[in-house]
């Protein structure tokens, strides 16, 4: 075993020293010494560990965290335990999207060059069907504009909404607090119900033209 | 004169460089910053596979950016051409056109995952609400992206589905209005070869630059904030 | 401090305020202006208005009733028609790349094809004596109206007049310039 230079191992010391750092944050803790990889600035593959951070280094300082209070057991260094599956996840999903390359070319094939004189029905691709088929459903102007404009002015400003008007909401109904959506009956459940009516307009356009439920306006069809 | 050993040039470079800027020390509190356990849960990495993703759209954009012609004047177009081209004759262009498409279509369930994940946790909370609206506007972003690159191959479908598009962002009252709009972004009285060169430029060279800004900006509050409590 | 509770003067200090920030605005818009400008489509050098001969497959006096005949704006050079009125979708100047000649109780009008819900191409239904729209599913009258939603206006006219010959008509429109 090798006593110095790198690679060398280092014997953990009686006492456990917690390095801490003077951020701006103040007194968050990092790795201690001996915990580290054993590649330090001497190390031949330190500039590669420097290159796999030049992307932290413009992340600039952290602040005080959670995982500074909470005890070393509950915690675990970034470097290289939670990093390392993402080469992983990244080497799998272009696996994933050249396989999908590879054997669903239909999805690829181009249809015949433009034409305004053409008669073609317009299909937007599938993120976009769902507001298609909701198009349908009332006046243009307003399921094309001003609900999705309301929808997404709500998503936007939705921590304020839900830091202003919750917490008044749950003194009303005589909760103890507000809790985050998860645990949240109201907020959860709209979320869900959200969903769930994007989806449902979303497999109502995917069934096609043949396909008709019943609307106030009349049969409304798939795209 | 002894000839140095490689390891001690390179302390003598690292040596140089921290003396300018600290950047072992950025490295250290970046590499070995603690990260709860609880963040190991799977449905944490959807913002990670988001960001790989948009890494794969960079980079297969600027290899596609090499044959694609943005020109639809004429029947079939150059545009048109150009992608049969990419797909059919340059090597392994169908490879790169197949990933680019595909993972746009993986990113956009990817980033609703991410969106309902930080959701469900609330992790929109304080003081994260302005991460949260900066990831609302990249989704809008990605959404944009899609659709401005849905018409660059010029085919029926792509014509048509823009053509809805535009019209309805003319609707925008007042009429007045709704004309100005649709004429901006067709470039024409109608869509043709000028809405085909905007597309392109917002697609190639805004939409990527704006997006590209606004992860730095979220992941700087992400570091700044560190993971939020669990559920 | 005792000054700072005193009623607000003009300083030396809020002139050179006000003077930077009118400078600023100033570089400002003259730097914005010309992009918005910029950004306005200008038409191509061959844009022309003017009338267009389009040739018909069936001949207006042999267009039987409750017949219609479809006809495409020409290729080349790159010509589209001009509406002659509309609402929703269609209007007055808007342009289409195709149209109908139809033939309803002994009157022939001529319609842009483009559904006034949004746009897309209506097609000839001809055991109903209809236009329907592929899209989403509007139906107009053989004159033009509404049969059923969500198109929320009449298919739009066109302008046009007897050709030279009898399966000629010549209808107002653009020559694309692209």
């Amino acid at each position: 075993m090798r006593k110095e230079g790198p690679g060398a191992a280092v014997a953990p010391p009686k006492e456990v020293q917690i390095i801490e750092v003077d951020g701006h944050g103040g007194g968050h803790t990092l790795e201690p010494d001996w915990k580290r990889l054993p590649i330090g600035p001497d190390h031949i593959l330190y500039p590669v560990v420097v290159g796999l951070a030049l992307f932290p280094i413009l992340m600039g300082d952290a602040g005080h965290h959670l995982a500074d209070d909470m005890p070393d057991e509950d915690t675990h260094p970034f470097f290289p335990d939670h990093f390392w599956p993402y080469p992983i996840i990244a080497v799998v999903m272009l696996v994933a999207v050249g396989l999908l390359a590879a054997f669903v070319q239909k999805n690829l094939q181009l249809e015949p060059s433009a034409d305004p004189r053409a008669v073609t029905i317009p299909r937007p691709d599938w993120y976009f069907l769902f507001l298609f088929q909701f198009l349908k459903l009332g006046p243009e102007l307003i399921m094309s504009q001003v609900i999705p404009g309301i929808v997404v002015g709500a998503l936007v400003l939705f921590p304020f909404i839900d830091g202003i008007a919750g917490p008044r909401l749950a003194r009303r109904l005589g909760w103890k607090s507000w809790p985050v959506p998860g645990r949240n009956i109201i907020t959860g459940t709209i979320w869900v119900l959200g969903l769930l009516y994007v989806a449902f307009l979303e497999f109502w356009a995917l069934a096609g033209p043949g396909f008709c439920l019943p609307y106030l306006t009349g049969p409304v069809c798939g795209a | 004169m002894a000839i140095p050993h490689p390891r001690d040039i390179q302390m003598a470079v690292v040596d140089w460089l921290d003396e300018r800027y600290p950047f072992t020390k950025a490295v250290d509190e970046a590499l070995y910053q603690r990260v709860p356990n609880f963040a190991n849960a799977f449905y944490y990495c959807f913002g990670g596979m988001v960001f790989i993703l948009i890494a794969f759209q960079l980079l297969t954009g600027v290899l596609l950016a090499l044959y694609y012609v943005p020109d639809a004047t004429g029947n079939p177009a150059p545009a048109y051409t150009s992608v049969q081209f990419i797909q059919s004759t340059v090597y392994l262009g169908w490879l790169i056109r197949g990933v680019h498409f595909w993972s746009a279509n993986l990113l956009i369930i990817m980033v609703l995952l991410h969106m309902a994940r930080v959701y469900w946790t609330g992790s929109y909370r304080a003081p994260r609400e302005l991460n949260w609206i900066v990831g609302v506007l990249m989704l809008l972003i990605v959404l944009f992206l899609s659709l401005t690159g849905y018409l660059l191959p010029w085919d029926s479908k792509a014509y048509f589905a823009t053509e809805v598009t535009i019209k309805i962002a003319g609707l925008t009252p007042p009429p007045q209005l709704g004309m100005f709009v649709k004429e901006l972004l067709q470039g024409g009285p109608v869509v043709g070869p000028p809405t085909l060169q905007r597309f392109f430029t917002l697609h190639v060279f805004v939409l990527p630059a704006v997006i590209v800004l606004l992860m730095y900006v979220h992941f700087r509050f992400i570091r700044a904030h560190g993971i939020s409590e669990p559920l | 401090m005792a000054e700072a509770a005193a009623p607000r003067r003009y300083t030396r200090r809020t002139f050179l305020g006000w003077w930077l920030a009118s400078l600023l605005t100033a570089t400002v818009i003259t730097a914005v202006a010309p992009i918005l400008v910029y950004f306005w489509p200008a038409p191509p050098k061959g844009q022309k208005k003017g009338p267009v001969n389009v040739a018909l497959q069936t001949p207006i006096d042999q267009l039987q009733e409750g017949d219609a005949v479809k006809f495409d704006a020409p290729r080349s050079p790159n010509t589209a028609f001009i509406m002659a009125d509309g609402g929703g979708d269609n209007a007055p100047g808007e342009l289409a790349f195709g149209g109908f000649v139809v033939k309803n109780s002994g009157k022939v009008n001529v319609f842009a094809i483009n559904c006034s819900h949004l746009g897309c191409s209506v097609a000839l239904n001809k055991d109903a004596r209809t236009f329907d729209c592929p899209c989403h599913g509007s139906r107009f009258h053989l004159d033009g109206t509404v049969l059923q939603g969500p198109a929320p206006a009449p298919l739009s006219h066109l302008t046009w007049k007897q050709g030279a010959t009898p399966d000629q008509i010549v209808v107002d429109g653009i020559v694309l310039g692209f």
